[in-house]
């Protein structure tokens, strides 16, 4: 199977990627062996090629950049190179008055600048010339560095950009599946390593592989064994390194891991720290945590250890490859083989490119680490979106009329349903009304109503449209919600309230607040309607929020209001205030009530009484009272604990208003 | 400082101001212990940087040798010589990394163990103004930062300076005309590098404070998912993240171009260096050349091709150790925020410890016994729990109590009812020592609290929260956690007390099984039996219990019920209860409203009251009611 299509491997990790190779050798054992490790060979090829693809349409609009930031660093390398050539043909050709011995290129170039002795008189010459090369070079590495730099930013923008627009077009089912400190991981440090790719990686390998291509015809045109000695351990160099940190990978990791662990140890003992002081337990705590520090500083010693050891020796090889120039240089120039100057020239080769090239090993082994954090950000990339087909006919405006018929519904993850054979009709400015215990499937009403999980058997319609065919925008830019726990955003409160409706004047805003019974509670607050919200801002109590989203819905005048158990932390003086001021707007939405206090849904048209995601009850309050069952059961606790309470203080669930100002 | 004054810190991540030299000062006064590495660094890079300035010298005698007299013995000479010195080189790197490596685990380790420990002792008030994530990144990412920084700056800035000064002898001695000559690009390098510092060190800062906007933006647009779907809040929200993401670019880009023309610039400065070296070495060189056939060996004009070769190598060299000096310090700029908030979190002095006489009586009593426990030689059983006159405010002006008095006996259980906000939570953290009354007292068998051991105290506290917290680790671990020599058959006996046993056995490994991090593994009720069972083994004279409010089921619920009147036998317990049957036991009810006991008496005599506790019950009993309502028609459904 994984032979017909390596594609589909690609997306295995290392680990697994092994375990195949050995299935396939296990399982295909009577073929012969030149033909598995063809096929081996293909597989590798296609992840290879695959991951190329991928980086080459990363690289896309921005290819043109990248081939001139190429093109300037051969320039400037180029450039850099004929730097050094400027003193040796000074030395050989002018200064060491020996024009005979040079050769014949040297003499050709101090011809070209005037004849040995105008150079010997005019020696500002050379430096001028050597200041003009080297600043050539370096206008050239400025490019190289400016194009390379604007096609990795635009890159990296671009790659956040589309990672917060997908984000924000996933499906609700993606977001119950995954977790958020993953989620933000991928978005935040995977694509920091990417940049150090784009930014650093693939530029550090283009100057390592330019700086050692340019100055070999260079150097054969002055001296060829000269220059086979030159390049004597550049693969024993770069080699070297690629092996090492291939080998020393999982000292990295061990010591990332006794990192983590430390890290949980202090994040434990930190969340429970009450726990720790009320049995007196610090000391423990304090071996614990020693233990897992102690072992993350032996990890992390050993690590320097063998980088010591790896730099030391990479160093020594480099030290003798330039030994080898040296040695062998002083030698030929002791037989007049070689130039001073041209003896100069290698040296200072040598040290251009004998440093970059020692980092190729080390670059090469991240590539690695780039590769993962990208595959990690196509798995966001790639997820699906949440489908947006294109609605037949888009209605102007919708009327509010909300019918379910036969509804069932229930989790991708769970083959239990959610919902049952659900089936109910609201008519236009009318209010539904929902009951019944946490679980038993009113918010996943909510949540279908919303389009924010499709259902699968059954039809809901709204102006008697199919939900299903209608754009889930245009069904939410309709529809207003206030959840139990609604989220504000850190902006002020009032750009959090005029979000439902922009164009929205102040006094159509202060009406909103008055009715939710906020516009006292913002006032109150020194920068009143401009009082940031949220961690650079105030922290608003539960009740607040409630009551800011409440108002932030209002003002948004859907043609749908839903309530999910909206004023739960509201206090019950202050939510007969608001369900008095909600009465008034009767009439302008088609309301869907969830409360727990059946007193909130007394006025409701329709009262369903759900269990276990099926409706057991249903009927108006008058009617549900007048039958047996759980809602008139309900109805003569509450009133009998209410008759005996006025404000009441609620111990527990129900934040009471003067909690909810009293200071923390 | 104070733990109450360092607030400010918090919001100040980010800090721009000059080098503060003091604070280093005392930074780099933790790597006192290491001594000796410190010294070895910096002797290697002052080492370094003498076969460095030793190498083109080298090489320029090897030039002249070879060039004038051919292949000699002392070219063979100069070769091992030249070996020799790339072997000591590549032994002062291993060496020197070596010695890094020491110095940074070391410091780190000790930098994390004493904010570890200092966090152990620090009061909760602390905790309340940081959270546990900012906590957590003090001693993880600021530690890293601090130590990793130390031990370069130290071999660099040796070997920086004397690299510099070691070329600059080096051209002085060969030829000091010519020195003067190369000498001159060291001003023009110095300004350059310290400009494009300056400037990377701005952009630098705009891109951390940029960066950690998005991602902010990135945990909103996660977390308030369904608010923007249901807002239709997605094509503004990108509209609002792309001017962060443009932001970003900028900054990011404007960095990239300073050091894409940093770097190029010293460059060229460098070669104008090599240059200059050329045309002065080059005419001084010709004079000389002239005078040797003229026969007259002028000591002023002494020049050879060697020398010149060794200037221009010198002239290119100089840009590196200014540049790395400017790196260095850049450093130092850019981690002076962590250094300021790592040291300052070692500075906190814990609000709530032993006084001195304490800590004389417990190192007296424990000189004769040989208790574990530090025993400050008061009396151990505790006999009477009492608060007099004690007000308690966490911001001046805002008394959370108020002049609060009462008083409990041995095997008394009080219960805490009143709304939330009220002050239960600070009656107990006040009786816990968690913290102290900021005025009034607290006497514990007629003794102020604070003249005795807190760790005596603390050590006879059992506390169960409204959301146990266990650790990682098994379920064994975590209840032996409340007396850590306990045997596993008193481990067992404390879970069976607790009716904890049988869903353990029930569990795959049993008691070995693993409760995840922070117990995430068990549901809440289980976790709840584990933490009963944990303060049970523990024994304590003092019980503490937050009531759990969280729904659990029936069956569990009833499981923790009477696993709690077996915990609170005997004992003094405080209970903030929310529980009727945990509430009528009480021995005293304390309806606790905007810090003050509005009533008090037992359930009997406040329910003839018909106040404040008569509604709070009555309100309590419709909402058990109504449970067990929605509970039994679940039943005969299910039935």
């Amino acid at each position: 199977m994984l032979y017909t299509d390596p594609r589909s491997v690609i997306r295995l990790d290392g680990g697994s990627l092994v375990r195949v190779f050995v299935n396939c050798g296990l399982r295909e054992q009577q073929q012969p062996l030149h033909k598995r490790i063809r096929r081996l060979e293909r597989l590798v090829w296609w992840i290879m090629l695959d991951k190329a693809r991928k980086i080459w349409k990363l690289l896309e609009g921005q290819r043109l950049r990248y081939a001139g930031a190429t093109a300037a660093l051969i320039v400037a390398s180029c450039f850099l190179y004929l730097a050094p050539l400027v003193p040796q043909i000074t030395i050989d050709g002018v200064i060491a008055r020996d024009p005979e011995r040079a050769s014949p290129f040297v003499k050709r170039m101090v011809e070209l600048l005037g004849g040995q002795s105008f150079v010997a008189d005019n020696l500002w010459l050379p430096c001028v010339l050597i200041l003009g090369i080297t600043g050539i070079a370096g206008l050239f590495t400025y490019f190289r560095g400016r194009l390379s730099a604007k096609a990795c930013e635009t890159i990296i923008r671009d790659v956040r950009d589309r990672v917060y627009d997908q984000l924000q077009h996933l499906s609700c089912s993606y977001f119950d599946k995954t977790e958020t400190g993953d989620l933000i991981q991928r978005c935040t440090s995977d694509v920091d390593t990417m940049r150090n790719f784009l930014s650093m990686q693939i530029v550090e390998i283009g100057r390592a592989m330019v700086m050692l291509l340019v100055p070999i015809p260079l150097m054969l045109a002055i001296d060829v064994p000269m220059t086979i000695v030159s390049v004597l351990l550049i693969p024993i160099v770069s080699g070297f390194s690629f092996v090492f940190f291939i080998k020393v990978k999982h000292a990295f990791k061990e010591s990332d891991e006794a990192e983590g662990a430390m890290t949980t140890v202090v994040q434990e003992n930190l969340t429970g720290i009450r726990v720790v002081r009320a049995f007196a337990r610090q000391e423990y705590e304090c071996e614990k945590f020693e233990q897992k520090a102690d072992a993350h500083r032996r990890l992390d010693y050993r690590l320097y250890y063998i980088l010591a050891w790896f730099w030391s020796s990479s160093d020594l090889l480099c030290f003798t490859q330039r030994g080898l120039v040296v040695g062998a240089g002083a030698y030929w120039l002791a037989t007049g083989r070689l130039q001073v100057g041209e003896y100069f020239y290698f040296i200072t080769a040598v040290n251009m490119f004998i440093w970059p090239v020692r980092m190729m090993g080390r670059i090469l082994t991240d590539l690695g680490k780039a590769l993962v954090a990208f595959d990690r950000l196509n798995e966001i990339l790639d997820a699906p979106r949440e489908t947006m087909p294109t609605p037949d006919e888009t209605p102007e405006v919708i009327q509010g009329e909300i019918e379910f018929a036969n509804v069932t519904f229930s989790h991708v993850t769970s083959k239990e349903p959610v919902l049952h054979d659900i089936s109910f009709r609201v008519e236009q400015g009318k209010t539904l009304a929902l009951v019944g215990q946490s679980g038993s499937g009113k918010s996943t009403i909510v949540n279908l109503l919303l389009r924010f999980y499709d259902y699968q058997h059954g039809s809901i319609r709204l102006d008697g449209r199919e939900l299903k065919h209608i754009d889930r925008q245009f069904i939410r830019s309709q529809s207003s919600v206030v959840m139990q726990e609604p989220f504000l955003y850190s902006k002020t409160l009032r750009e959090n309230l005029v979000i439902g409706r922009p164009a929205a004047g102040e006094d159509e805003m202060m009406e909103a607040t008055a009715v939710a019974a906020v516009h006292e509670s913002i006032i109150d607050f020194d920068d009143g309607y401009d009082t940031m919200v949220g961690e650079r801002g105030v922290m608003l109590s539960g009740g607040q929020r409630q009551r800011v989203a409440l108002a932030r819905a209002l003002l948004a005048d859907p043609a749908v209001l839903i309530l999910d158990d909206a004023l739960s932390a509201v206090d019950a003086e202050t939510e007969d205030m608001i369900l008095t001021a909600l009465r008034t707007r009767r009439g302008r939405h088609t309301t869907i009530v969830i409360a727990h206090r059946l007193s909130t849904l007394l006025h409701a048209d329709e009262i369903l009484v759900l269990h276990h995601g099926r409706v057991v009850q249903r009927g108006t309050h008058g009617q549900l009272l007048g039958q047996k069952g759980l809602y008139r059961r309900l109805w003569h606790i509450q009133t009998s604990s209410s008759a005996a309470s006025d404000d009441a203080i609620v111990p527990g669930t129900t934040t009471s208003q003067a909690a909810e100002n009293a200071p923390a | 400082m104070s733990d109450s004054q360092s607030t400010n810190t918090m919001r100040d991540e980010e800090y721009r101001g000059r080098l503060d030299l003091k604070l280093w000062g005392r930074i780099f006064g933790h790597t006192r212990p290491y001594l000796k590495q410190v010294i070895g660094l910096g002797g290697s890079g002052i080492l370094l940087a003498g076969v460095e300035t030793v190498t083109p010298s080298l090489v320029g005698l090897v030039i002249d040798e070879a060039s004038m007299n051919g292949m000699t013995g002392r070219l063979v000479t100069y070769g091992v010589l030249y070996a020799a010195m790339l072997l000591f080189m590549c032994y002062l790197i291993w060496y020197f990394i070596v010695m890094a490596g020491q110095v940074v685990t070391g410091v780190g380790f000790d930098l994390r163990r004493k904010g570890f420990e200092r966090l152990q002792e620090l009061s909760f008030s602390y905790y309340d103004r940081h959270s546990v994530g900012w906590l957590v990144s003090r001693l993880t990412s600021d530690c890293s930062k601090l130590s990793s920084l130390m031990p370069w700056f130290c071999l660099d800035i040796c070997w920086g300076l004397s690299l510099l000064c070691g070329i600059t002898t080096a051209m002085l001695f060969r030829n000091w005309q010519l020195a003067l000559m190369v000498l001159a690009i060291v001003p023009p390098l110095c300004i350059v590098t310290a400009f494009f510092q300056m400037r990377l060190l701005g952009t630098s800062r705009n891109m951390r404070r940029t960066n950690s906007m998005i991602t902010s933006s990135f945990n909103e647009a996660i977390m308030g998912i369904r608010t923007t779907k249901a807002l239709v809040r997605e094509e503004a929200n990108l509209d609002e993240f792309q001017v962060l993401s443009t932001k970003m670019h900028d900054y990011s880009f404007r960095n990239a171009l300073h050091s894409a023309a940093y770097l190029p610039m010293v460059i060229t400065l460098g070669s104008l260096g090599v240059g200059l070296a050329l045309w002065r070495g080059g005419f001084l060189y010709d004079s000389a050349a002239a005078a040797r056939t003229l026969g007259v060996s002028d000591a002023e004009g002494t020049l050879t091709l060697g020398t010149l070769i060794a200037f221009m190598q010198y002239a290119a060299l100089f840009y590196m150790p200014i540049q790395e000096l400017a790196q260095r310090f850049t450093d130092v700029q850019n981690a002076q925020a962590a250094a300021e908030r790592v040291q300052s979190l070692l500075d906190t002095v814990p609000e709530i410890q032993d006084t001195p006489e304490v800590l004389a009586a417990i190192a007296s009593s424990n000189g004769n016994g040989d208790s574990s426990m530090p025993l400050d030689g008061g009396d151990e059983v505790i006999k009477s729990i009492e608060f007099r006159n004690v007000s308690f405010w966490y911001k001046e002006g805002e008394s959370v109590l108020d002049n609060f008095n009462f008083r409990v006996h041995a095997g008394q259980t009080i219960a805490l009812v009143g709304a939330t906000g009220g002050g239960k939570s600070t009656i107990v953290s006040l009786a816990a020592r968690f913290y102290e009354p900021c005025s009034g007292e607290v006497l514990i068998s007629g003794v102020d609290y604070r003249e005795r051991s807190l760790h005596w105290l603390q050590s006879n506290l059992g506390v169960v929260l409204q959301a146990p917290h266990l650790f990682s680790g098994t379920i064994r671990d975590n209840i032996r956690y409340g007396r850590l020599e306990a045997t596993d058959a008193q481990v067992e006996e404390a879970a069976r007390m607790v009716n904890a046993h049988e869903f353990i056995m029930e569990m795959d490994e049993g008691y070995g099984s693993e409760v995840g991090e922070g117990g995430t593994l068990l549901s809440t009720g289980q976790r709840q039996l584990v933490s009963l069972a944990r303060a049970v083994l523990a024994d304590p004279q003092i019980f503490i219990m937050d009531e759990a409010t969280s729904s659990v089921d029936t069956e569990t619920e009833r499981l923790i019920q009477s696993a709690i009147e077996a915990v609170l036998c005997g004992r003094i317990s405080f209970v903030i209860a929310h529980r009727l049957s945990t509430i009528q036991r009480a021995d005293v009810i304390l309806v606790i409203e905007a810090g003050r006991i509005t009533e008090q008496g037992s359930h009997e005599e406040l329910m003839n009251k018909r106040g404040r506790y008569y509604t709070l019950y009555t309100r309590q009993f419709s909402r058990e009611r109504e449970a067990s309502v929605l509970e039994s028609s679940e039943n005969g459904r299910s039935a």
